[in-house]
């Protein structure tokens, strides 16, 4: 289906940033009128970056279709659907046949990553989930600096436990994680794929990566029991030396 | 039947309640359609009257307002968020950035005026940061604006009674603003000017960052038309809001480096540096603190 792209002619400012950013042309500029004009439509491939570039927020699209739109936030959006009632939105990704789909379009990818790490790096794969957890450590938000261990695993439950149903349980230097929900497990026992793979052995390193940074600590994998309800990984902490 | 309409005040500076009184003639038109059941500047009114709409103004900031935005939520149909202090946490979310014992501590014993005896006893515990009232209940409508502009606060009350036609546009500033964008080649940036000398012409034109192009539009741009370069009071627009990796530095400097011939790093650097200054309305909010492109405790020195 053709995209068709619409100029908001009250709301233009005549910044021509526009007819700059658009890789394919649509636009030409109407230097008597200070408007951009949509001259070939059909050029248009929807890669919306004129709608980002635009300071007015003045264009918009119909019958463009988003692809990527698992990286949106549900909040997100909801907030600004509160922002502006009554206006229809650009980004409409409640339908949830859409985002189950967006999901296994995700979780594919990732399947498919993980499986390029174990075909490049062989034994040190599990440091580059490791490395990928020390990085989220650093980079997430966080009201402020835990001050305890225990502190550390309510932060990963808050940040992670809505997508995993993630549940910690410790005794001594023992660590239990287990994970309930899962759309990956669910993708795998669709396209009949092992459980345990490569992915989930990233996604523990991930989470590891992210404790260690986080706590000053060391974990030891002891063994991980994957399952069709719930996944356990059974751990060993070590407290770290102090510098 | 009129619209009972009823407003608490949390933690916030009561702005948004003046400019209920600024409707002016305005004001009494409303009348005709709402009727006022609580509202701490005019009545006193103590309890949480049933009402069908409900304006809270302020953040959450201590369990008193806690549990009066509570309180509220119960005692009405629709609720709104009533100024950038409800929707994002508002300037007072600069608190977001420090711990409760260091803002305390620097209040009581770092001033030349007081002591740590000076705490007060019985006081209303702090929570954990500065929280927009969303976090605490649910919100039907998001009303931002420091305060609010007389126009959009009848728009929202119009949208909430069901009045056909009526809508919260999602324009950004420069939708309303009446200055040119065009190229400039020579411009320098002008660290911590708010005006410019042109006019007509954008300020981003002439090298003076103005938050326009990142902004909600619940102004109808009168700071931009009227000569001083926006600060984001409304919060950020749409597409800042919903998509993850567009945020307010990067966005302003690619633009004013599109524009001018400033370096986008420049522009970038400056805004990191001022961070305090460009985020300042909506930075307590996981909108923008979220956003993997921020990192304001980083930019202003903050652990």
């Amino acid at each position: 289906m053709m995209i068709k792209v619409f100029v908001d002619e009250e709301a233009c400012v005549g910044c021509t940033l526009c007819v700059d950013e658009c890789s394919t042309d649509v636009f030409e500029f109407d230097e008597e009128k200070n408007l951009p004009v949509v001259k070939r439509e059909k050029e248009c491939f929807g890669c919306f970056s004129c709608l980002e570039i635009c300071p007015a927020e003045a264009i918009s699209h119909e019958d463009a279709e988003l692809s990527d739109n698992y990286y949106h936030d549900d909040y997100a959006l909801d907030f600004a659907g509160k922002l502006t009632p009554g206006t229809p939105q650009q980004v409409d990704v409640k339908n949830e046949s859409e985002q189950k789909k967006a999901l296994g379009d995700l979780g594919i990818r990732l399947l498919s990553i993980a499986a390029v790490f174990r075909h490049t790096l062989g034994g040190s794969m599990p440091a580059v989930g490791t490395m990928a957890g020390r990085t989220l450590a650093n980079q997430l938000p966080r009201y402020h600096e835990p001050e305890s261990f225990q502190e550390v695993l309510e932060m990963a439950v808050n940040q992670f436990g809505p997508s995993w149903d993630l549940n910690f349980s410790t005794d001594g230097d023992q660590l239990t994680v287990t994970t309930k929900t899962c759309f990956i497990r669910e993708l795998c026992s669709k396209e009949n794929i092992e459980l345990g793979g490569d992915l989930c052995v990233l996604f523990y390193n991930n989470l590891a990566g992210y404790l260690g940074k986080m706590g000053g600590i060391r974990l030891k994998l002891e063994s991980m029991e994957p399952g069709n309800d719930q996944c356990v990984y059974r751990v060993k902490t070590f407290q770290r030396k102090k510098y | 039947m009129k619209a009972k309409v009823s407003t608490e005040w949390l933690s916030g500076c009561s702005g948004c309640h003046i400019a209920v009184v600024d409707l002016h003639e305005k004001l009494l038109n409303l009348v005709d359609s709402i009727e006022f059941v609580r509202i701490p500047v005019l009545m006193d009114e103590r309890g949480y009257p049933k009402a069908d709409i409900g304006l809270v103004e302020g953040a959450v900031r201590s369990d008193h307002d806690r549990e009066a935005v509570l309180k509220m939520r119960e005692s009405v149909d629709k609720l709104v968020a009533f100024g950038t202090c409800a929707s994002y946490g508002g300037v007072s979310g600069l608190g977001w950035l420090y711990k409760d014992d260091a803002i305390l501590s620097k209040v009581y014993g770092g001033l030349p005026t007081t002591t740590e005896a000076d705490r007060p006893e019985g006081a209303p515990v702090l929570e954990h940061s500065v929280i927009p009232i969303d976090e605490v209940v649910e919100v039907d409508v998001h009303l931002p604006g420091c305060p609010p502009h007389p126009y959009y606060i009848a728009q929202a009350i119009k949208v909430l009674l069901g009045e056909k036609g009526a809508v919260m546009p999602a324009g950004t500033v420069c939708s309303q603003c009446n200055r040119k964008m065009e190229k400039r080649v020579g411009v320098t940036l002008k660290k911590g000017a708010v005006t410019a000398p042109e006019k007509d012409i954008c300020f981003l034109s002439q090298g003076v960052i103005c938050l326009g192009s990142v902004t909600l539009e619940r102004c109808r741009a009168q700071c931009t038309n009227k000569g001083v370069a926006c600060a984001g009071c409304t919060g950020p627009s749409i597409a800042v809001v919903t998509e993850p990796h567009l945020d307010i530095r990067n966005m302003v400097a690619k633009r004013m480096s599109l524009l001018t011939d400033i370096d986008e790093t420049e522009i970038r650097d400056y805004i990191a540096k001022e961070a305090k200054t460009f985020y300042s309305y909506a930075l307590s909010s996981p909108i923008i603190y979220k956003k993997p492109a921020v990192e304001i405790r980083e930019w202003v020195g903050v652990k």
